[in-house]
């Protein structure tokens, strides 16, 4: 078996090394971002602000908006991530993230309708209704999935099928209400921009879920043997996929309504992670998640670092260096099969 | 079972990690919090007591105390209301286009770009440290709460606001910076020179005007509910369509079935969808076609920038362009 294999070569390292390097990039990641922006902060300046010798604007920068923004990245990075590394283990498809299931275009399309058609309402409802859509969208998929007994393929293409009404949607409301294309355009890549503290609290959920979905794992790797043998070691494999299905979903949705429809941490992170450490759920959960903050750092700081005080979304430099690994890896598969 | 064991272990361990550093960053949170209430007191028992003006705008109240000279403004027509009363903010969301400006205010002026009017940087407009922000209701409404920790912040109707609401947006500004009788002045004036542009446009008042922004895939009919086409009904001339949207989608069917006299157009850069209608027969068959009244006019001015000043550029730019023949 191909996995087995890869499992071999890749157990070199110890896992809880690898975890804990990944933990300090994302440490040094953080560090050098929070110097990053319009205004540039030089690492010392920084620590002499941290311990108290402080200049009142630079602080003032640091602490509303640098600080909160990389806090969402990491938890946002590692929640898409976790999501997208359990979707790729129900589904059994290495090609399996939160876009496929359907979930992230509901948000999105939630999103697009508060955006278009009430604009004025109060700024809580546009990540409420994002969450609902998810919600909706995952609800629908779980009631179509359940008669046919949750089967890998039944999911993704009653997730796909559900995207691309969805998608449908969307593309209905920004050629109807051509004027207000670039603030939907702008939710629907995802971006950082003007997240603060506020974005933090919303995303406490995920720091319950994400360690919650880490101690699941055990039961994901006997969910990847197969349905007849998980049954044979006494596992409801209907059942756990429902709960796992569950919190992934929360998970994404809750990533989203903060931050927008970002695209391909979900994807990439698992199968950078899986290079890492291999495919046992239980070093892989958590590698996926750290890889999945690690990149979503990256991508936000480079977008405020690179041409100030222009911001690029983080959604597209997600994109930029997530589209081109996808295709390496649909060639690498194919090459596989 | 030992496998159950390592497990215990290893979440645990990532859980703890994942944990500290979360309370770690909480706790700097928490910190910050406390400051920025203090800050707050401070701010407002200071405003209660130096008495200043309470400004009424789209989002709530604003206290403004002495008079702001350093204003960061997020959309163009409030560069324009600042120009009017002979000011040039410190900051401006010039989506990085500096000739924009110029052309805006008539002249290369001193300021710091901060960034698109979409997105403006928080940390530029904090690093200014302005004694007022100007935002639009539109955009900036999510981030209100952010500009008012770095200054006070008027929020006012400026994207895709009309001309009477951009009137009052301009009047709102010169409350704020305490010149509220240069506005009126200054607006009675405005009103003259739109009157006498009135006058002295000799179009057949039957004839209907339609203002356009044409794109490389979409012709845009402004209607008299838009700002321009407000405008030009001010300017006593009739616009082909009227309707409570201010925008209209149209193709070729639709714009020969309205057949207006005059064919006012924004181009936008770049590729042209009027440029594949010239072709079709239908185009050919148009009025303003047949009659050679078709005119091109400036993209920003005519569709971006509004405001005093920009309005009366406009009101000239009709009468120069249709006086013509």
């Amino acid at each position: 078996m191909n996995t087995k294999q890869k499992l071999l070569l890749n157990r070199n390292f110890h896992p809880n090394l690898v975890l804990l390097v990944l933990l300090i990039i994302i440490l040094i990641l953080s560090i050098v971002s929070l110097g990053l922006g319009a205004i540039y902060i030089t690492p010392s300046e920084i620590i002499r602000n941290f311990i108290g010798e402080e200049t009142q604007s630079q602080r003032f920068i640091l602490n509303n908006y640098r600080l909160p923004r990389i806090i969402i990245a990491i938890i946002v990075g590692a929640g898409l991530a976790t999501a997208g590394a359990i979707l790729q283990g129900i589904l059994r498809n290495p090609l399996a993230s939160p876009d496929v299931i359907g979930v992230t275009k509901g948000a999105g399309l939630a999103a697009v309708i508060i955006i278009v058609l009430f604009p004025s309402s109060p700024i809580i409802f546009l990540p409420l209704s994002a969450f609902i859509g998810a919600a909706i969208i995952a609800t629908i998929l779980m009631l179509f999935v359940y008669k046919k007994g949750a089967q890998p393929n039944t999911l993704a293409l009653v997730g796909i099928a559900l995207g691309a009404i969805c998608q449908a949607g969307i593309e209905y409301f920004m050629i109807k209400f051509p004027d207000n294309v670039n603030s939907t355009l702008l939710w629907l890549t995802g971006s950082l921009w003007a997240r603060g503290w506020e974005h933090v609290y919303i995303l406490l959920p995920c720091l319950i879920l994400i360690p919650l979905l880490i101690g699941l794992t055990s039961k994901l790797d006997i969910l990847s043997l197969g349905d007849d043998i998980a049954t044979s070691l006494g596992e409801r494999s209907k059942f756990l996929r429902y709960i796992l299905l569950s919190v992934a979903v929360i998970l994404i949705g809750v990533c989203v309504a903060t931050v927008g429809s970002i695209g391909f941490i979900g994807l990439i992170a698992p199968h950078i992670a899986r290079r890492i450490v291999g495919s046992k759920f239980k070093v892989l959960l958590p590698a996926s998640a750290l890889v999945g903050a690690a990149l979503l750092l990256v991508a936000d700081s480079l977008g405020r670092g690179l041409f100030p005080p222009l911001e690029i979304p983080a959604g597209i430099i997600t994109a930029v260096i997530g589209a081109p690994y996808f295709l390496y890896l649909l060639r690498s598969e194919r090459k596989k099969a | 079972m030992q496998s159950f064991i390592k497990l215990g272990k290893l979440s645990g361990l990532t859980l703890i990690l994942l944990f500290t550093i979360m309370m770690v960053l909480a706790g700097c949170n928490a910190a910050q919090n406390n400051t920025d209430k203090e800050k707050e007191e401070q701010t407002s028992t200071g405003a209660k007591e130096s008495k200043g003006r309470v400004i009424k705008h789209e989002m709530g109240e604003t206290v403004i105390k002495n008079t702001p000279k350093k204003i960061v403004t997020l959309e163009l027509s409030f560069v324009d209301s600042l120009n009017t009363l002979g000011m040039t903010p410190l900051g401006i969301a010039d989506d990085n286009k500096k000739d924009m400006i110029a052309k805006l205010v008539g002249s290369d002026i001193d300021y710091t770009s901060v960034g698109t009017r979409e997105q403006p940087s928080l940390e530029v407009i904090s690093s200014l440290q302005p004694d007022l922000i100007i935002a639009d209701v539109e955009r900036h409404s999510a981030i209100y709460k952010d500009l008012q920790q770095i200054a006070p912040t008027i929020v006012l109707k400026s994207r895709e606001s009309t001309y009477q609401e951009n009137l009052d947006s301009f009047k709102t500004i010169a409350e704020t910076l305490g010149q509220a009788e240069t506005a009126e002045k200054r607006l009675s004036e405005h009103e003259k020179i739109i009157n006498e542009i009135n006058s002295k446009l000799n179009l057949d008042t039957n004839l209907t005007v339609l203002p356009a922004v044409v794109r490389d895939t979409s012709f845009q009919a402004h209607t008299t509910s838009s700002y321009d086409g407000e405008l030009l009904e001010k300017l006593g001339l009739k616009v082909a369509i009227q309707d409570e949207q201010p925008y209209v989608e149209m193709s070729l069917e639709q714009l020969v079935e309205i057949n207006p006299d005059v064919l006012l157009l924004a181009n936008n850069e770049g590729k042209l969808l009027t440029d594949e209608w010239k072709d079709n027969p239908l185009w050919k068959d148009l009025k303003a076609v047949k009659n050679d009244q078709i005119y091109s006019v400036d993209r920003d001015l005519w569709t971006r920038f509004r405001g005093i000043i920009s309005a009366e550029a406009i009101a000239k730019d009709t009468l120069t362009k249709l006086n013509e023949k």
